[in-house]
């Protein structure tokens, strides 16, 4: 038998306080479509993921009805499209591209995750031509997602790499100017990327995945805010053991949300259920923001002096709640800090509490890095390459996964605002140190060579 | 043998589950399940025990009822009637909450749509505290669902009553609580 205050907190959680389940994220493998044939590879990649996922947002939202809890984004992940176009043009890389954003669009799924290379050690013929064809690609699609990983902790990082992602960016920043950029926010550049990633615009599926699979990635920010207001209006003198035990039992209860609508989702659609993803991921929504934690804690704002400890504690305590609650765990799994889709960490930035060098510290400690980031519109792409070479660094260091979103906006500069628009929100620009003068650091090219693991400092 | 049915009904107070269960011990009478429940200030208690053949169940009542009187309670017994051989149909468990502003007839309102589709309440807490904080009147029902009802109408119906009523009415299915509060 339930007990009254067991219902009337759980249903707390559920109705004010932001409680669902962020995405449902459909991995389906399409190396058996591949085809000489442009044409007739992309019928096979039509006909493959409308059979996979017809039934995927209705079974999402049946499934969320019967447990009161919203699934809010259905999505669908990809094989790498580097791998099904290797011999393609450009133009015929496009075609895949429209291919995927119209049957997206068709199942309802609101991102397709997948226009990806893995480019950590070298570049292949398809690499190449994927790479050249994102910034069209994600201009001319709504919902096509890309996203390129350019170091890993075992290959190094590919500098080249990392500087051609500067230029790609650039392009695809002037492509989508009208729109402040915005195909920026559908390409993550990668270190250790994941292949299980259920969030966007990461999220592709991995070459050791099964052929289809169901990942999930749960939310719960405003949830984990509440809790610790709750507690510290109960009992004001509690130490940071205490709050991080608290934290930790709220991450064990969102997280098995996910698990349990993951589950059922999968059966339901007879596919295997693959991994909870235990982010705390926000949404430009008060009360449902990352960010807001960081006051709770007892800061001014993100950013100040004391981010960085914070958000450990917070990432740390979210891991340990959340691995408890589910049997597999994966993708990003830590708290993310997307600067416009956090209304919170957006005013920071606007405030200028919160720079892009203390971003960058606070992402040694927790998941994904620097995240939905405008930055001045004259940025040059030798700056961008070096700001995400920085980035790529403490990943591949510190054995973890790290990625950039930036988007550099075109016509507008830093204090100025873009505006990007639903889930990816909206922010105050950042300024960028050494924005536009030389960097021959950066052009010098090459693979930064893999790290030693032992020796460790 | 046979299996009887007790209850006790009464101003609670220290003692009554150890008066009733000192009793049956010493009338040889063996205890098989227990439920008791405070509500403000009232007790009511349900027993389910195996008492010898010897011993008539309406003189069961009587010596209850001679330990009882004084602590100014009541008991009832009934012989235990054989439970149905079929076990019950498939169906699912929902909690169905609702919070919103006192007034009369709120139970009866929401338990007829529940029973008009044929939902059986295994468990049913409901507080009303007066006025009109939502959460100081608060309804949880505890349902199991025939696997025949069709639960888009009966929650629609269940929603469209609460509306009427200016309740706020969640409807969840049960396995999402054990999940978020059990190990």
């Amino acid at each position: 038998m339930l007990s009254s205050r067991e219902i009337v907190s759980i249903l707390d959680m559920l109705q004010s306080e932001h409680l669902d389940l962020r995405t449902v994220t459909l991995g389906i493998n399409l190396l058996d479509c591949v085809d000489g044939q442009p044409a007739a590879l992309c019928n096979k990649i039509r006909t493959k993921i409308r059979l996979l996922s017809r039934n995927l947002v209705s079974v999402c939202n049946r499934v969320g009805d019967k447990y009161g809890i919203p699934v809010v984004n259905k999505r669908i992940a990809v094989s790498p499209v580097a791998l099904l176009g290797a011999p393609f043009t450009v133009p015929q890389m496009l075609e895949i591209a429209h291919t995927l954003d119209d049957t997206a669009a068709e199942v309802s799924v609101d991102f397709i995750g997948g226009f990806s290379a893995l480019v950590e050690k070298g570049f292949a013929r398809g690499d190449r031509t994927l790479i050249e064809s994102i910034p069209q690609a994600l201009a001319e699609t709504e919902r096509v997602c890309a996203s390129v990983n350019v170091a890993s902790t075992r290959a190094g990082i590919n500098m080249d790499a990392v500087l051609l992602m500067g230029s790609t960016i650039k392009e695809a920043a002037q492509r989508s100017a009208d729109r402040d950029g915005v195909a920026c926010a559908k390409l993550c550049v990668f270190a250790n990327i994941p292949q299980d990633i259920p969030f966007m615009a990461g999220a592709y599926l991995g070459i050791g995945e099964p052929d289809a699979v169901i990942n999930v990635g749960v939310s719960g920010p405003g949830v984990v805010k509440k809790a610790i207001d709750r507690a510290l209006e109960a009992q004001p003198g509690m130490d940071l053991g205490q709050i991080s035990e608290l934290i930790k039992r709220t991450a064990y209860k969102v997280t098995r949300v996910g698990e349990l609508i993951g589950r059922e989702v999968a059966d339901q659609l007879g596919i295997e259920f693959g991994v909870v993803d235990l982010s705390l991921a926000p949404t430009p929504n008060v009360g449902d923001s990352v960010g807001e934690i960081f006051q709770s804690l007892g800061l001014l704002s993100i950013g100040v002096p004391g981010s960085t400890a914070a958000l450990a504690m917070l990432n740390d305590a979210v891991k340990k709640g959340g691995a408890f609650a589910s049997s597999h765990v994966g993708g990003l799994s830590g708290a993310f800090i997307p600067v416009s889709e956090d209304l919170n960490i957006a005013e920071a930035a606007r405030l200028g509490y919160l720079s892009i060098e203390k971003l960058e510290a606070m992402t040694s400690v927790c998941s994904v890095g620097l995240d939905m980031v405008a930055i001045p519109g004259d940025t040059s792409a030798e700056t961008i390459a070096a700001i995400m070479a920085d980035e790529m660094a403490i990943g591949v260091i510190n054995h973890k996964t790290t990625a950039t979103r930036l988007i550099p906006v075109p016509g507008k500069s830093a204090g100025d605002k873009a505006f990007f628009g639903g889930l990816l929100g909206e922010s105050t620009i950042m300024p960028v140190l050494n924005g536009q003068a030389a960097n021959n650091f950066i052009v010098h090219g090459g693979r930064i060579p893999a790290p030693i693991h032992s020796l460790k400092n | 043998m046979q299996k009887v049915i007790i209850s006790v009904l009464g101003q609670d107070r220290p003692g009554i589950i150890a008066a009733v269960s000192r009793l049956l011990f010493e009338l040889h009478s063996n205890i098989e399940n227990v439920s008791q429940t405070s509500l403000q200030s009232a007790f009511a208690g349900i027993f389910i025990a195996v008492i010898p053949r010897t011993l008539a169940w309406v003189d069961l009542e009587a010596r209850l009822a001679a330990v009882l009187g004084p602590m100014g309670l009541q008991a009832v017994v009934k012989p235990m009637e054989a439970g149905p051989e079929l076990p019950p149909p498939p169906h699912e468990a929902f909690v169905i909450t609702t919070r919103g502003p006192d007034r009369k007839g709120l139970v009866a309102s929401i338990t007829a749509v529940i029973a008009a589709h044929h939902g059986n309440i295994t468990n049913c807490q409901a507080v009303f505290k007066g006025g009109s904080d939502p959460n100081a009147n608060t309804m949880i029902y505890e349902v199991d669902v025939p696997a025949a009802t069709d639960q888009q109408r009966f929650f629609a119906e269940l929603k469209a009553r609460g509306a009427e009523l200016e309740l706020q009415v969640s409807i969840q299915h049960r396995d999402i609580f054990e999940a978020l509060s059990r190990i």
